[in-house]
């Protein structure tokens, strides 16, 4: 059954059809949804919420965007509303892409050259990182390097614009990069520690 | 050749990120170790990003709850079979006859009562077999039955449209797998009464789709 079948026996409550949608979009949905939170089970529940959602809206689609941006679109809030609720902090689509997430320019002084990540960086650790963004950057970050949406879908999944999402895009790389930094400055002041420490023990 | 200024660089690096590397920036970068270490950064940052991306598929517990939710709400009607004189009459044989796992834990929990009077409180591995066990001996004639109901479609289906027996070919494998899905879940955690009741749903599936490809009689031709 194709996609435009689907949507529209769904409409009518078919439950093949519903079934049918969600095989075709389930394992995208999941995983970016797997991506924001970082846990298998807070990620299933999260799917579950958002195809809900889905399904009981439905029949209000009127197709004016692709039925996949306005599926991730639900499932995008449904993650930040579940990150509000963890943090209890008040994040929504519109605030997380109003402006900046935190005031101010991108800074420029990035720091002198003490450690290059090259090499350094590996899933575990940038997704250590990816999980310590704020929401706004961790979607767009999730979304535009690690699921491959362009910016302009992205902007419409956001609900914001083109340049918003390139701007928010950039600041995530950048903390990212600051977070991995301290990782790796971290690692290295362990190590030392842990060596000073079996050498004090040599008497 | 023309060269820029880190200033410029760092307004450029979004575009420089988008792929857009003119020669300008890259003379730069020849000559500033510390734009070289960011843009490497941001390039290592970007690809490791690519490294995570996933394909996976949630477990099926999460489809059977959407579901199970959107027939409590009375969005999508139960996928429960109607049947009709004769073509689906074993399914409700099936049904009548197979007792749900869930009743059949029921029986099981006396016989772990008994168990754990001998054994002491706690979860066991003795315990796991029980409920393996039993969840097997309630399951097993209703995998046997659907097993002889198979057989019988697809001796049917060697008259049908190549098309339309291909799809129900194709629906019943997916159906099996899911039905091995749970299975495993079944055996990792043989006490857990949603697997159980999860194995018992990917039965029925199982049984509604035979039933349905009964229904269809002439199979397409």
């Amino acid at each position: 059954m194709a996609e435009p079948d689907a949507i529209r026996l769904a409409q009518q409550g078919d439950a093949a059809a519903f079934e049918r949608l969600y095989q075709l979009h389930s394992r995208r949905v999941y995983s970016l949804c797997l991506r924001m939170v970082g846990n298998t089970a807070e990620a299933e529940d999260l799917t579950q919420e958002a195809f809900l959602q889905l399904f009981r809206k439905i029949a209000t689609f009127r197709g004016e965007s692709a039925f996949s941006t306005w599926l991730h679109r639900l499932a995008v809030n449904v993650v930040l509303m579940k990150l509000r609720k963890k943090s209890g902090k008040e994040t929504s689509l519109e605030q997380v892409t109003e402006g900046d997430e935190e005031a101010g320019t991108p800074r420029r002084d990035f720091g002198a050259v003490d450690i290059e990540l090259t090499g350094s960086i590996d899933r575990v650790n940038l997704q250590r990182a990816v999980d310590q963004l704020p929401p706004g950057y961790k979607s767009v970050f999730v979304l535009h390097d690690v699921q491959g949406y362009e910016h302009n879908e992205i902007a419409e999944i956001m609900g914001c614009s083109i340049g918003n999402s390139k701007s928010q895009l950039h600041k995530a790389r950048m903390r990212l990069r600051d977070l991995l930094h301290e990782a790796v400055r971290a690692k290295a002041r362990e190590e030392r520690r842990a060596a000073g420490s079996s050498s004090g023990g040599e008497v | 050749m023309n060269t820029i200024g880190c200033n410029e660089f760092l307004d450029r690096l979004g575009d420089w990120m988008e792929g857009q590397r003119p020669a300008e920036a890259h003379a730069h970068l020849r000559t500033c170790s510390n734009c070289r270490a960011l843009a490497g950064d941001l390039d290592a940052i970007q690809q490791t990003a690519h490294s995570i991306a996933l394909d996976e598929e949630p477990s099926p517990r999460v489809w059977l709850a959407v579901r199970e939710q959107l027939e409590q709400e009375g969005l999508i009607l139960p996928d429960r079979h109607v049947p009709a004189h004769g073509s689906a009459s074993w399914l409700d044989v099936v049904f009548a006859a197979i007792p749900r796992p869930v009743l059949a834990g029921a029986y099981l929990a006396a016989l772990i009562a008994v168990g754990a009077a001998l054994t002491g409180p706690g979860r066991s591995r003795l315990d796991d077999a029980r409920w393996l066990s039993g969840t097997e001996n309630s399951t097993q004639p209703l995998s046997a039955q659907l097993d002889t109901a198979e057989q019988d479609t697809f001796s049917a289906l060697k008259n049908a449209d190549p098309v339309v027996a291909a799809s129900l070919q194709k629906n019943l494998a997916i159906v099996d797998n899911y039905i091995a899905l749970c299975e495993k879940s079944v055996r990792e955690d043989p006490q857990d009464e949603n697997a159980r009741d999860y194995l018992y749903g990917a039965y029925q599936q199982k049984a509604a789709l035979l039933a349905q490809m009964s229904d269809r009689g002439d199979f397409g031709r």
